[in-house]
């Protein structure tokens, strides 16, 4: 009998990273932004993408696909508005991974989409350390989560191109300082935008929107 | 908590280079995890237990070396933070809160870029083999 020590280096998220670069290759290939929204359960992800769709979908040709442990509910509210929309069941996974994405890549008609939304798992800890190979990273919580929840989940918002606290014409009411929790992601992350918005408000609604298309714009011009 | 469809993954790379090296056991699973990870290693080691039964990696001793965060300057600084800038407030408690916080460039003061302390490596295997010849790396 001998032993021997077998050097492997094998980087279990780069393997997941390689994955994501050639799902990045795939989308840039036909053009399509993708963007993957990320957050809390119940912070509104949903209902923000059901905004976002129902103000661009004029002008640009959206897909959706909804990644959840039981996708079928919020991938029926996205169908409704008339997208196209992949349901990905994670099962008992917490988060999306490149693997996901990639199958879910091919359900998709590439040719005939300009922008994608990823609605990744409800959950500001797994899905960071899983790239899918999207163009913007977003991170959305809500005041009703608490305003301790940024500091709670700091690599969500240190890793995000976009931070967003929804719900807060309900602040005063759940006892949440917002002026906290944008100084705490701003003190994680100094450069990224913070956006404010509630569901009731439009012209914060506004602010999301335009977000995605000036993004998507600059995306085009690369 | 992620650690069992990780784990599944670490058990089907190390039951695959092990038995590529023509190997009847595995004694021995060394893993690198950064500390910024979202990876649990207690967990991780369970699910590898679990996971492993009845494969030849079953009862492999399992050896985590955790990664310190490591940081990069456009001012040319790279090296590991500096301890002190860690921020002890009651609010930043947590281990990872801490590091952080503790991404400046201990050199300029400015945002540091993180180049270590987010990887999760299955560095070596320790296998039994058989036969004679001595097994080759990779």
């Amino acid at each position: 009998m001998l032993m021997h020590i077998i050097h492997m280096e094998y980087d279990v998220f780069k393997a997941n990273d390689k994955i994501a670069e050639k799902n990045r290759t795939n989308l840039d290939k036909h053009q399509v932004f993708s963007v993957n929204i990320m957050g809390a359960i119940g912070s509104g992800k949903t209902t923000l993408i059901e905004e976002a769709i129902k103000n661009l979908k004029g002008k640009y040709r959206i897909a959706v696909i909804a990644g959840d442990v039981i996708a079928e509910m919020d991938a029926s509210r996205f169908r409704k508005l008339g997208v196209p929309t992949i349901p990905v069941n994670t099962g008992k996974e917490c988060h999306l991974d490149a693997k996901l994405l990639e199958k879910a890549l091919n359900e998709i008609d590439l040719e005939n989409t300009d922008i994608l939304i990823i609605e990744n798992v409800g959950n500001l800890i797994c899905p960071v350390d899983f790239k899918l190979g999207e163009h913007l990273r977003i991170v959305i919580v809500s005041v009703t989560e608490g305003d301790d929840i940024i500091l709670k989940h700091p690599m969500i918002f240190k890793t995000s191109e976009l931070a967003i606290i929804n719900k807060v014409d309900i602040a005063y009411a759940v006892d949440c300082n917002t002026k906290k929790m944008q100084e705490d992601i701003l003190s994680l992350n100094p450069d990224v935008p913070v956006i404010l918005t509630s569901k009731h408000d439009f012209k914060s609604l506004e602010n999301w929107i335009n977000f995605i298309e000036l993004s998507f714009k600059k995306n085009v011009e690369k | 908590m992620h650690e069992l469809s990780i784990a599944c993954e670490i058990v089907e790379q190390v039951i695959n280079s092990a038995t590529s090296h023509r190997a009847t056991k595995v004694k021995q699973v060394t893993l690198q995890i950064g500390r910024l990870t979202h990876t649990n290693p207690e967990q991780l080691s369970f699910c590898f237990k679990v996971i492993s039964e009845g494969s030849i990696a079953e009862d492999a001793d399992f050896i985590v070396e955790m990664v310190p965060l490591r940081l990069e300057c456009e001012c040319g600084y790279e090296g590991t933070m500096n301890t002190s800038q860690i921020r002890e407030s009651s609010e930043l408690k947590s281990e990872l809160l801490a590091y952080t916080a503790a991404m400046d460039c201990p050199s300029c003061g400015k945002p540091a870029h993180i180049i270590g302390g987010r990887e999760l490596i299955i560095k070596s295997i320790e296998i039994e083999t058989e036969d004679e010849d001595l097994t080759e790396d990779r």
